[in-house]
């Protein structure tokens, strides 16, 4: 414990509900995109906002809320792929980002071809990547598939190459995004057990799921989001009791 | 920034694999498609309204081409990074690079696809009476610099923009077509100075950052259309302009475009 990971400060971010429109150009450059003086349109709307916490070293914790509270955004905005509007969110380390399995893939290329591109861009090096090729693949469970352009592929062996790429990677900082809900059972097996060695080696996780049992078994804390704002804080069991006694209401 | 490095670079490597991956002429494709140009503009120019007195001695056809294979790199340069960053959200949103490097990988691909086309513009010089100067070794560099330095310009306005509004990318093509026709590209630039237009329209001719960069081109292989100092410096210094305004802007509109993606 001790060092902090990631660290949010008064955390907040705007959308627009409709369609951009042509006054939000010159806005743009007007305003600066940390301005406290917001424009005071009726279409904006906050995703999340005053959103302060923290997260150690080693630390798991779940996000928690209904369908539209920011989960997502938030787990985007600790990854740095969307930028606040408000505050600040800082995050010390490489982030393996488990948002989207497929990303980056290419249909017309093959799966060796994709492995290569993508373990690139998240960092690896060609020798890492010669090195650890095989592996992936035996993880992946692809085989002879490997040549095969993806766009052949099934749904399930493209996000079972994805997180085995994902799995090579040694970035300190895991970022989840119910991802792990597709594939079969025996491979959703598989997944959970690597997070658990992930986690054993003293990486931090940040998950969101609407599995209660996931969320327990890897979390020890517990984020509960509505409509934008913190609501809980704490041991994972408080914040999923605080969720569903607003669910059920 | 090393790594950054190493990212662009895999980009770049998919864009021409996933190019050229299910055609069987492969490569082969981005030397047909400006050499077909080059027919025909030989045909209309160089045969039906001869072309040829201005070029002191060295063939039309290389002439036209030595441009072409350049211009190729401008104009699919521009229309390919208007769409940089809407082809690629899924990647964009889910991976933490600095989203420049999108807008600037497409430019880079389509820069080897024009150094691979040179060869080509070599055989044209030996074919058609080129000289063979130090011009050679000294306009590639400099003309590959300023042009790049351009486009990468260009595609940092263009690539958000084009998020923000979609109507960026026709009206694209259109400009591009426009382009085309006011750069030296067909016609010798002496065709320009020597025309009846009014004194300023061809100082504001002549400003355009594509004259310097085309006609450095040319110089390589006729020296005596070899650009003066002046034309060199006003497109280098257009193109730094035009550069730095990009990186306003892409910097300005950056959390914009991430939250559209």
């Amino acid at each position: 414990m001790g060092n902090l990971v990631i660290e949010a400060h008064d955390l907040g971010i705007q959308f627009n509900k409709g369609r951009r429109k042509q006054r939000k150009l010159r806005e743009m450059f007007i305003f600066r995109g940390n301005n406290r003086r917001t424009p005071a349109a009726t279409t904006d709307f906050w995703a999340l906002r005053h959103l302060n916490f923290s997260i150690s070293h080693g630390e798991a914790v779940g996000l928690i809320g209904s369908n539209g509270t920011g989960k997502s955004t938030l787990l985007r905005l600790i990854a740095g792929v969307l930028t606040p509007d408000e505050g600040s969110v800082v995050c010390r380390g490489k982030v393996a980002p488990l948002l989207e399995l497929s990303a980056g893939f290419s249909g017309d290329l093959t799966g060796r071809e994709n492995v290569q591109i993508v373990a690139a861009m998240h960092g690896l090096s060609s020798q890492q990547i010669k090195s650890k090729f095989d592996e992936i693949v035996d993880y992946a469970e692809i085989g002879d598939f490997i040549d095969t352009p993806i766009k052949h592929y099934s749904s399930g062996m493209k996000v079972r190459l994805g997180f085995a790429v994902i799995t090579q990677l040694e970035h300190p900082v895991l970022l989840v995004d119910e991802a792990l809900a597709v594939g079969d059972r025996k491979f959703r097996e598989k997944c959970y057990k690597t997070i658990e060695g992930m986690l054993a080696q003293g990486r931090t996780l940040v998950l969101v799921s609407h599995s209660d049992a996931d969320l327990k078994r890897f979390c020890k804390r517990g984020i509960y989001l509505r409509g934008g704002q913190l609501i809980t804080d704490g041991p994972v069991e408080d914040a999923l009791d605080t969720y569903h006694d607003f669910a059920k209401v | 920034m090393w790594r950054q490095k190493s990212v662009m670079w895999m980009l770049v490597r998919r864009d021409l694999a996933v190019k050229y991956q299910s055609s069987v002429l492969g490569y082969v494709w981005s030397l047909i498609d400006p050499l077909v140009q080059a027919l025909i503009y030989w045909f209309i120019f160089g045969v039906l309204y001869h072309t040829k007195t201005e070029l002191y001695g060295a063939g039309y056809p290389l002439f036209i081409v030595s441009g072409i294979f350049s211009w190729m790199w401008i104009s699919a340069g521009i229309t390919e990074s208007a769409h940089a960053l809407t082809s690629q959200a899924r990647l964009i949103t889910t991976m933490r690079v600095r989203r420049e490097i999108f807008p600037v990988s497409k430019v880079l691909a389509r820069a080897v696809e024009y150094l691979v086309g040179l060869p080509i513009v070599v055989l044209f010089a030996i074919l058609f009476h080129g000289t063979f100067t130090w011009r050679i070794l000294v306009g590639l560099p400099l003309s590959m610099a300023i042009q790049g330095v351009l486009l990468v310009g260009i595609a940092l306005i263009l690539s958000p923009l084009n998020v923000l509004f979609r109507d960026v990318e026709r009206m694209t093509r259109l400009i591009v077509r426009i382009l085309m026709y006011t750069a030296p590209i067909i016609y010798p630039l002496s065709r320009v100075m020597e025309s009846g237009m009014p004194r300023w329209l061809k100082d504001v001719y002549q400003l355009n950052p594509l004259v310097g960069i085309i006609d450095i081109q040319h110089g390589m292989w006729i020296p005596q259309l070899f650009p003066k100092p002046t034309v060199i410096l006003a497109s280098a210094v257009g193109s730094v302009i035009i550069f730095l305004i990009g990186v306003w802007v892409f910097r300005k509109t950056e959390s914009a475009v991430l939250k559209e993606l």
